[in-house]
């Protein structure tokens, strides 16, 4: 009857544990890679580094007469600087824009975003409010649907640094 | 910072059927930048910042942008889409705090 009464409390006490042993664990393995998947796009790298991590080394030609990218020539304020960028693009479901890259040379995170299109966009453009660290190339890479991959970059002046970091 | 996630959406006044509209979006976020310790070392933590943006017109994603701590705060979009027919356009925020921010406004032809 003892024995009976200290076996169920052992039993207990071990499935008690385990329980817990495994909250923890679940709990751990849940929190833990959200934050470096969420910071994955977003690296602190060179330009190159991130341009190869990328685009893995595809050849880019230069889009000068087809990608439209409105951005100061001098930005006051480094904080917020307005970004537009428009491709030359028919946006049928053909032959259509899939990605707008714009990448800051000079910024510890180069890549400021990258916007997925449809077709059902009409017009290939898109605008942002982007950080400037300092004085470099602003780049904008337009992505189409064939995989041609088109680039302009332009410099920016800044007279005060926006990035902090 | 009561604020964070109001979302504005702004779009042209009058709307024809099949024009391309220009949509212009803003949401109040702080945008966490990466902050370093005496030592120049950077502090890693998981910042607070918006990480993925999501258009959608009549249940159909028109444009996605993945954006990183380079964008500034209190960010600003702004995109196109083709008005084909009346109904709902939605923008959706996410920050990498689990935060999610959400927008809709009515397509009216006039």
């Amino acid at each position: 009857m003892r024995e009976d009464a200290q076996i169920t409390r052992r039993a207990l006490l071990g499935g008690l544990s385990a329980v817990g042993v495994a909250v923890a664990v679940g709990g751990l393995t849940v929190a833990a890679p959200a934050p470096a998947e969420a910071q994955q796009f977003g690296l602190q790298e060179t330009v190159d580094a991130a341009l190869k991590r990328i685009f893995g080394g595809r050849a880019m030609k230069d889009g000068g007469g087809k990608i439209k990218l409105e951005i100061p020539l001098i930005a006051e304020n480094g904080a917020v600087v307005p970004v537009a960028v428009s491709v030359d693009s028919p946006m049928t479901p053909a032959d259509y824009v899939k990605h707008i890259y714009i990448v800051a040379d000079k910024n510890r995170i180069p890549v400021v975003a990258r916007v997925a299109l449809a077709p059902e966009g009409g017009r290939a453009f898109m605008g942002a409010n982007i950080r400037l660290g300092e004085t470099g190339d602003v780049r904008a890479i337009a992505e189409q649907s064939d995989g041609t991959l088109w680039q302009v970059k332009r410099e920016v002046k800044v007279t005060v640094g926006g990035c902090g970091g | 910072m009561a604020d964070i996630g109001k979302v504005r959406i702004r779009v042209p006044s009058s709307i024809k059927a099949g024009d391309v509209v220009q949509v212009r979006t803003l949401v109040i976020h702080p945008m966490e930048r990466i902050e370093r310790d005496k030592q120049g070392k950077i502090i890693q933590r998981n910042y607070n910042y918006i990480n993925k943006v999501v258009v959608t017109y009549l249940g159909k994603t028109v444009a996605t942008f993945d954006t990183t701590q380079s964008v500034s705060e209190n960010p600003f979009f702004s995109f196109t889409f083709r008005a084909t027919d009346p109904g709902q356009l939605r923008i959706q925020f996410f920050d990498t705090t689990g935060g999610r921010y959400e927008g809709t406004t009515e397509i009216r032809f006039s």
